[in-house]
């Protein structure tokens, strides 16, 4: 049961770790930019641009389709 | 998704900076209907038992229209940055790395009950119809939001 709850935590402790950057991104002293432009950058590239669609489209048939 | 300090386009057709724009009205009325269609399609792409080739194709048809839209009809994107302070990109590296790194030693482990994979947990939390029908219906708008940048 611990290692279990340890496991959530883990991933919890991470997820919010992810928001918080997003928030603090877009205060406009930051350096840390938010998850938008960041994704933006690498899909400056068409070989970016197409990771990125095609690791979104994965996403969708991980959790919809299976 | 944020777009600080970056230029929006705002109510353009999306062809190109010298696009036509509507009116404010009809703008609207546009962005209800297409909100309305997503949101059918996501609660009805939600009612498609897993596994089967109806859930595959609800996944697989927006994947499609996304490709083709950024292929033929690319929409105006919203210009990236110049350039990407690397301090402040690593901490989205280190977050992103420990996600990766928590989700592989589960599977490393076969996805255990006591050390369960994300996909385990997120599973049984979209499980109801509705938040099923939510989550295809924040995917979608993902997708969109990407097809921009």
């Amino acid at each position: 049961m611990a290692t279990r709850v340890i496991t959530i935590i883990g991933f919890a402790c991470v997820i919010i770790a992810l928001f918080a950057l997003e928030i603090i991104g877009r205060r406009r002293t930051t350096r840390i930019p938010t998850l938008g432009e960041w994704l933006g950058y690498l899909m400056r590239a068409r070989a970016g641009r197409a990771a990125i669609l095609l690791g979104w489209l994965w996403l969708g048939w991980h959790y919809f389709a299976r | 998704m944020a777009a600080d300090g970056v230029s929006r386009s705002d109510g353009r057709l999306g062809r190109g900076p010298g696009a036509p724009r509507l009116p404010a009205g009809r703008r609207w009325v546009r962005k209800l209907v297409i909100g309305a269609g997503l949101a059918g399609y996501a609660w009805a792409a939600a009612s498609a038992a897993p596994f089967t080739s109806v859930a595959l194709l609800c996944v697989l048809l927006p994947g499609a229209v996304i490709a083709a839209i950024a292929i033929w009809r690319p929409p105006a994107r919203i210009p990236p940055p110049d350039r990407l302070d690397v301090t402040g990109f690593s901490y989205w590296a280190i977050c992103v790395a420990a996600l990766f790194e928590w989700e592989a030693s589960a599977f490393k482990d076969n996805s255990l009950w006591w050390h369960p994979a994300l996909t385990d947990l997120i599973n049984p939390l979209i499980a109801p119809h509705p938040l099923k029908s939510a989550a295809i219906l924040l995917w979608l708008l993902a997708g969109w939001a990407l097809v921009r940048r």
